[in-house]
């Protein structure tokens, strides 16, 4: 499959009158679908490099640490130790507290030393965090591999029936990869508007969701702070305006929650 | 365990697979340091930035290291050796996930540590995977855009662009700059459980011993080398060159009959 044969993963919200819609659902406003939330109630995973525990912008919402570990093809989950390898994870989940101040977070950490990037262990962490019940799943990682295409579609089915919200950003070079392709999954890519709650809903494939992901302040490893650009910082904007919805409204399944946020999107009329 | 016979056997054969892929990895090497440098060189102009460098991944330990280097602060970082877990560059290599960041310098240590092992701390970078077919082999990373505080999504789309480019060049001569790994593991699937892991280092180095410096076969590695460079003389230097030799070629004969 060539990357070139999709459309760059910005275009489309780079150009926002060509997500003008005449038809939306009515009745759904912002103020209805989150309006006083706060997020209390949800679990958020963060499917990445392990969130810094003790990081000032997590503000100790973290409640608990895995690591995924490969032994030969077997895979492992066992608690992990609270530091972040990179910063991203951290960014990540500092995104999401700062909108959604009362979520609970759970750290699910794929990447390390003798991972390093795994699909068998992308897929592992993602199961597990499945079967665990984490009510939203926030993905910034994405396999290309073919091989993996069929677990993670397996996987991905299992999460939409359970009504977990996956949240998975969009690569950022325009290639394909999974679970962001899958059509059940909230795939997300970047704008460059600096306003956290800016989303935009686009009805054309690949991406289906944008929200700000250029130049956005986060916090980053060793308890500090940078500015970054990617699709991967646009996705917990979702993941937060997700977990408000849901705090607002328990039980709704990921269906109903993508149609809230196409109904409360940003796209001109 | 394996009989002597059998072991001599193998190692005549890796040491003939060695000397054909050193053969064209003298061959190729230089062919893909100059496109690397040509991708780096058209990317720093491109972007108007101070640096554009490309790191490959390497095992035995895992890490990046920093091959070719453009820009007016691209020198220092041609040797810097990188590990693949931390940092933005492995980050970008272990996720294949492209980023950018600006404000760099403000706090993340960890690659302000590797930054000013360049001489050089930057104020932004985007970095970029090159991909192929089984995942990640390297970073492209670009330092500092003039007259810009930070990379737009465009800049990483076209940087993306680059990125492949460079792949392609890479991926030309993988099998051969992979050949002692390649070695192992065959090694290992076929040995299965009669050798151990000691044995199988033991030949595998034994087969590759000096391969790049073999002083027995300098005459013939140097026409090599010739021959190589040859390859990028255009045909009338190359027509010249036959002409020379076949005058050099007669000399020879005649002064033979003589003696």
């Amino acid at each position: 499959m060539s990357g070139l044969d999709l459309p760059a993963w910005s275009e489309p919200f780079s150009n926002i009158a060509g997500l003008a819609r005449r038809m939306r659902l009515r009745g759904i406003s912002r103020d209805w679908a989150w309006g006083g939330s706060t997020g209390k109630g949800i679990r958020v995973g963060i499917i990445d490099s392990g969130l810094e525990v003790n990081h000032p912008r997590l503000a100790g919402r973290v409640v608990e640490s895995v690591a995924v570990e490969l032994d030969d093809e077997d895979a492992h989950v066992v608690p992990d130790d609270g530091k972040d390898l990179y910063g991203h994870a951290t960014a990540c989940g500092g995104i999401i507290v700062g909108m959604a101040p009362d979520v609970e977070l759970v750290s699910v950490r794929v990447l390390g030393a003798d991972l390093r990037g795994k699909g068998a262990a992308f897929a592992a962490g993602l199961e597990w965090a499945i079967d665990q019940g984490i009510d939203v799943l926030n993905l910034s990682l994405s396999s290309k591999s073919e091989t993996l295409f069929p677990v993670l579609h397996d996987l991905v089915d299992r999460a939409y029936f359970k009504r977990i919200v996956l949240v998975s950003a969009a690569n950022n070079v325009p290639a394909a990869s999974y679970p962001s392709l899958f059509s059940s999954v909230l795939s997300v890519a970047a704008h460059g508007e600096p306003d956290p709650l800016r989303l935009y809903y686009n009805t054309a494939p690949p991406v289906e969701f944008g929200a700000w992901g250029v130049d956005v302040p986060m916090a980053w490893k060793d308890g500090g702070s940078t500015v970054a650009t990617g699709n991967s910082f646009a996705a917990p904007h979702v993941a937060a305006m997700v977990a408000l919805i849901l705090s607002k409204h328990p039980g709704l399944t990921p269906f109903e929650v993508k149609a809230v946020l196409a109904a409360v999107a940003d796209n001109p009329r | 365990m394996v009989a002597d016979d059998d072991l001599t056997a193998a190692l005549t054969a890796l040491r003939a697979v060695g000397r054909r892929s050193s053969v064209a990895r003298t061959l190729q090497g230089d062919v893909e340091a100059r496109l690397l440098q040509s991708i780096v060189d058209a990317t720093v102009s491109l972007f108007d930035a101070e640096a554009c460098s490309i790191a490959l991944h390497e095992t035995d330990p895992d890490r990046l290291e920093f091959r070719v280097a453009a820009g007016a602060q691209g020198a220092g970082a041609v040797g810097l050796v990188v590990k693949t877990n931390e940092g933005i560059a492995g980050y970008v290599f272990s996720t294949g996930q492209g980023l950018s960041m600006t404000d760099v310098a403000s706090d993340p240590r960890f690659d302000l540590e590797a930054a000013e092992r360049t001489g050089y701390v930057p104020r932004s970078i985007a970095t970029v995977p090159l991909l192929d077919d089984e995942g990640s082999i390297g970073v492209l990373q670009l330092l500092d855009k003039r007259g810009s505080p930070s990379f737009s999504l465009r800049d990483m789309e076209l940087l993306a662009i680059f990125a492949r480019q460079a792949t392609t060049a890479i991926t030309a001569a993988r099998v051969q700059r992979d050949t002692v790994r390649l070695l192992r593991e065959v090694l290992r699937q076929i040995a299965d459980e009669s050798m151990t892991d000691e044995q199988v280092e033991d030949v595998v180095s034994k087969a590759t011993e000096g391969l790049d410096d073999d002083p027995d076969a300098g005459p013939f590695w140097r026409l090599v080398d010739h021959v190589a460079l040859m390859r990028g003389l255009g045909e009338r230097d190359i027509n010249l060159i036959g002409e020379i030799l076949e005058v050099v070629a007669r000399h020879a004969q005649r002064a033979r009959r003589r003696a």
